[in-house]
């Protein structure tokens, strides 16, 4: 059979049902937009450190890197270079700063480089030695950041490092044709000296990138774990974006999560138009047998269906889903960028385009030929017949469902690490026990409808049970039940962690009643040290009881970027309550103030097989050796965290800076009124002053930012399925024309019929609903053990039941209205269209 | 049967005539016995065989008058040459002096809903014998048509039938039907009541 045949048949074939792949079309198209949106997103979020990255490392094998923002002697870097095997090594100077200009503020990485040497470097460093900026005190800034700050080309702006502010001048900015992808990233970059000036660290430095010479890795790396004498960290070039990678997986997971079920719902979306055009397909593929096409030739035709379907309808999902990407998921999480050098760039791989079009392939193709499987495989004679589903078919789907519920079950107290499968499982549950469910919903309907008058429940019944209608009843019914399990379950199981972030900021906010700080969003974890200063003015103020130091930090510990925090020795609740996951508060508390010992994250813990009274040597600047008081939750920072005393940071850290005063106020006293008396008492330290409430606020604002995609998405795949749920249900009503006008000759009345599709509606889009809020609660539960265990986030359990009702009543009411409409018109059909051919 | 000869199978509902065109048309496996078409057992054709026997060796002509819709009458007749090596093109020429013969010249480019019951079964005539088959299986032909519809098809049947010398096998319950066959045989619960019983029913073609 000739392609330019099976073309043929396609186009003279596409005339009659252009409005159902039209559905077709728009149900693929929504399931790869949505599955391409959440994959740009996800990969945007890895690529632009990995971007930042390489255009920093270039080809540079190691890394020496400071484990403080203190940094170490340049000198160093001489030694480096006469390792043994040395090729090339680049001294860089990194600090995360506020720029600020007359029209806005960005926090960036600073970077001073040598410009000298900068040749040896990636391509962002690479053109900045080209940038005729080597022998000049100025600044190259991507064009975006300078034209966010409202500052041009040899322009001075405002910088806030830590607590100083400093005026620095931008000599040039670098546009997409300079440094492509990375014209997106947070970054400014100086000469070093210029650098070393501004931040007022002269003659350090805080990495070393090292490039060896072929074949002498070896013997460089281990040169260099002799110079760092366990004071500094040896990683590769490239290790910040595994630590990124590792901060972000939790981020990443909940998109992977996203995808799936957005590809599902997509998927049914399509099944459902794809089912309004079975019965067409179903009579040619007769046709084509009994004239003697072979199953291959069928399958041949069909198939070139289902590629045009879903070449055209990936398209147009792959553009739905730029537009998606653009305008709502292009906000990276907010609490990310108070670690990592976060940027905008979207970087859309060609797996990301790959899998979506491959996603939307295999549905089309799924689509088309799933239904019709018997009609091209069976013996002609039985192959147009529709057998009932044996009782022991329907027994054996409902043992199937109940299976999987087991295997849930197990994932949940066994494996909750495997949250993901435990999903899917609950999904393949839901899907084989939904026949089940609307049979039982139906018999019950029909017990009822005997206590009742009136036509129209006993149609409802009639046509619900009918085998003409019943793949297109599920399809539709399970429709509802994937999208309001995917809602109820992830916003069940958001609204667990939210609670529990937001008790964690309150509690963290609250150790203190005042927080003296440097100020800005970039400082929210408190980690920007600065100079203790004579805190004696500030404790004689009216009011004030105590001022204490609060020291915190990001320490790269192993794969990890962990969040140190470290309240003063004296604070009243130096642990969290609630987040203790194993030990005993009040010893744990007893132990961190007696000194020596740490609270660590239960994932952290578990990762160094780590157990409450061991000993482990903290990777400090002056690495100490602690012993675990407790294990805790990761104290909203999912790489993890550990909290020691104040005291002790200092000495593991060899300063006596600090990132925070901790003010304790007389009772009584207004937070507000004392506030404003500090600020003042500090005068131009640069230094900010906020009382714990409005830390509490912005923490909380911070937090809710990060999960705001997931409530973003899942209304997304609530309002799909409500689309494709209505218009496939508004669809199979209106082909049933014939039908009603030959119940009209009986002499049904109009609005009788109407109201008998009305609740038939009701039925079958409140099953699958109902369905899906019970499951979508088991969600929950699933969802919220798997990140309270796996990624150890503070979560508060609880069962979301509003959720799940606000759901299942939004979908099916809107589904339900949305089929009102072709069912009024549908039983508008004159009766004389029974007695036509 | 010979070729261009026109045998009617007739008999009430239920008496087996359709089992026994699916026999022929080799989309049922008898339980016992053999099915000779030209000689050649089609009960032991192998799907791939026999769906290449259908496509080139038999017509089959249904009662049930559902054409491709939308599609014009000219691509709904050369469906079955789709399915050769034949371009669109070349397909579309060969079903056109069909489509002529039984009248349909003038309504090639109409689509299937503006084509009246009578000229649909045209269309499907022309589809079943565009790959010039020797045997014709018509099942009904005429069950969807008025009296004078059926006659003008069946007169149109037995004529292209005959002038390309393909034999007709005409199941039918239609005694105006019965008259236009050259042989009469009458099917009742599964059985030959006016031949002998075990006999082949339908003898191979004669070249």
């Amino acid at each position: 059979m000739k392609l330019s045949n099976i073309v043929r048949l396609y186009r003279v074939r596409l005339r009659s049902r252009v409005v159902q792949e039209l559905f077709a079309v728009l149900g693929i198209a929504v399931g790869v937009a949505l599955l391409f949106a959440s994959q740009v997103a996800s990969t945007s979020l890895n690529g632009s450190i990995q971007q930042l990255t390489s255009g920093v490392v270039g080809q540079m094998r190691f890394q020496l890197a400071a484990r403080d923002p203190h940094g170490f002697d340049e000198r160093l870097l001489g030694e480096v270079q006469r390792l043994p095997g040395v090729l090339a090594a680049i001294p860089v100077l990194e600090e995360r700063v506020n720029l600020i200009g007359p029209t806005g503020q960005r926090t960036v990485d600073l970077l001073g480089t040598d410009p000298r040497l900068a040749r040896l470097g990636g391509p962002l460093i690479r053109h900045f030695r080209s940038a005729r900026l080597s022998g000049f005190p100025a600044l190259a800034a991507p064009a975006p950041v300078a034209r966010a700050i409202g500052v041009a080309s040899l322009q001075s702006l405002k910088m806030q490092i830590g607590a100083r502010m400093r005026s620095a001048l931008l000599g040039t900015t670098l546009t997409e044709a300079d440094i492509g992808a990375l014209v997106h990233s947070p970054i400014v970059l100086g000469p070093l000296r210029y650098v070393q000036r501004l931040t007022e660290m002269t003659g350090l430095i805080t990495r070393v990138f090292v490039q060896p010479r072929p074949g002498r890795d070896g013997e460089v790396k281990a040169g260099l774990e002799r110079l760092a004498a366990g004071a500094f960290n040896v990683r590769s070039g490239d290790f910040d974006a595994a630590l990124f990678r590792q901060a972000a997986g939790p981020t990443n997971q909940s998109t992977v999560l996203f995808s799936a079920i957005s590809a599902l719902i997509g998927f049914l979306f399509s099944f459902n138009a794809m089912l309004l055009t079975v019965p067409q397909r179903r009579n040619l593929v007769e046709d084509l047998r009994l004239d003697g096409y072979t199953g291959q030739m069928i399958i041949r035709v069909l198939l070139f269906d289902a590629v045009v379907l879903g070449v055209f309808a990936s398209l147009v999902g792959l553009l739905l889903g730029e537009l998606l990407s653009v305008a709502l998921f292009s906000a990276n999480p907010g609490y990310l960028t108070l670690g990592f050098p976060v940027g905008s760039q979207r970087v859309v791989s060609w797996q990301s385009i790959a899998l979506a079009v491959g996603g939307g392939l295999l549905a089309a193709c799924v689509g088309v030929l799933g239904p019709l499987r018997r009609e091209i495989w069976l013996p002609l004679a039985s192959a147009f017949s529709r057998p009932e589903r044996s009782t022991r078919g329907k027994m054996g789907l409902v043992v199937l469902g109940l299976g999987c519920l087991v295997v849930t079950t197990l994932i949940v107290l066994l494996a909750p690490q495997a949250a993901i499968a435990g999903i899917v499982s609950l999904i393949v549950a839901m899907l084989l026990l939904f026949p089940a469910a609307l049979m039982c919903v139906i018999a019950v309907w029909d017990h009822l409808r005997r206590l009742l008058t009136g036509v129209s429940s006993y149609l409802a019944v009639i046509e619900l049970r009918s085998s003409a209608n019943r793949a297109r009843s599920l399809a539709i019914g399970a429709t509802g039940a994937i999208a309001v399990f995917g809602s109820v379950a992830i916003q069940g199981a958001h609204s667990n962690l939210q609670r529990g972030l937001d008790r964690l900021v309150h509690q963290l906010s609250a150790t203190a009643d005042v927080w003296v700080i440097p100020p800005g969003q970039l400082n929210l974890l408190a980690t920007t040290p600065f100079r203790d200063a004579d805190t004696a003015a500030l404790v004689r103020l009216p009011g004030v009881k105590a001022v204490e130091p609060f020291r915190a930090a990001l320490l790269d510990f192993e794969d990890r970027r962990v969040w140190i925090l470290a309240p003063p020795v004296g604070a009243a609740r130096p642990i969290p309550v609630n987040q203790l996951v194993s030990g005993d508060l009040a010893s744990a508390v007893a132990h961190v103030r007696s000194g020596g010992w740490a609270v660590v994250s239960q994932a952290l813990a578990h990762e160094h097989r780590l157990h409450i009274g061991q000993a482990f040597t903290l990777p400090s600047p002056r690495p100490t050796t602690f012993r675990v008081a407790a294990l805790s939750t990761n104290l909203g920072w999912p790489p993890g965290a550990i909290l020691l005393n104040a005291a002790d940071y200092a000495r593991a850290w060899g300063t006596t800076d600090l990132t925070a005063y901790d003010v304790t106020l007389t009772p009584g006293v207004s937070a507000t009124r004392v506030r404003l008396a500090i600020q003042k008492a500090l005068g131009p330290s640069g230094l900010g002053v906020e009382t714990s409430h409005v830390r509490e606020l912005r923490q909380r604002a911070a937090s809710r930012q990060g999960l705001e995609r997931l409530t973003q998405i899942s209304l997304l795949v609530l309002i799909a399925a409500v689309l494709a749920m209505g218009t496939a249900m508004g669809a199979m009503i209106w082909q049933r024309r014939q039908q009603l006008a030959d119940m009209k000759v009986d002499g049904f009345k109009r609005d009788e019929l109407w109201r008998a599709l009305l609740l038939e509606s009701a039925l079958l889009l409140g099953t699958g609903c109902s369905i899906g809020a019970l499951f979508g609660i088991y969600g929950q539960v699933l969802l919220s053990h798997a990140l309270a265990t796996v990624t150890g986030f503070p979560v508060i359990f609880s069962l979301d039941a509003m959720i799940a009702v606000v759901s299942f009543l939004l979908v099916t009411a809107v589904a339900v209205s949305i089929v009102a409409v072709p069912g009024y018109l549908a039983t508008r059909v004159r009766p004389a269209l029974s007695l036509q051919d | 049967m010979a070729p261009g000869e026109l045998v009617a199978l007739y008999g009430p509902s239920g008496s087996g005539k359709t089992t026994l065109l699916m026999l022929i048309a080799a989309l049922l496996r008898p339980d016992s016995g053999a099915v000779l078409v030209d000689g050649r057992d089609i009960s032991r054709l192998s799907e791939r065989e026999a769906s290449h026997y259908r496509l080139w060796e038999l017509g089959f002509v249904r009662q049930s008058l559902r054409l491709m819709p939308s599609a014009s009458a000219l691509d709904n007749a050369a469906l079955k040459l789709m399915g050769t090596d034949l371009k669109p093109r070349d397909a579309q020429r060969r079903v056109m002096p069909l489509l002529e013969q039984l009248g349909l010249a003038e309504r090639i480019g109409h689509r299937a809903e503006q084509l009246s019951m009578g000229e649909r079964q045209r269309v499907m005539i022309a589809r079943a014998l565009s790959t010039d088959p020797k045997l014709v299986l018509a099942d009904e032909p005429t069950g969807s048509l008025d009296t004078e519809r059926s006659c003008e098809v069946l007169e149109l049947l037995t004529e292209i039938c005959r002038q390309r010398e393909a034999a007709v096998v005409l199941v039918t319950h239609d005694p105006q039907a019965v008259a236009y066959a050259d042989r009469v045989h009458t099917l009742s619960d599964g059985r030959l009541i006016d031949s002998e019983a075990g006999s082949t029913f339908v003898t191979p073609v004669a070249k």
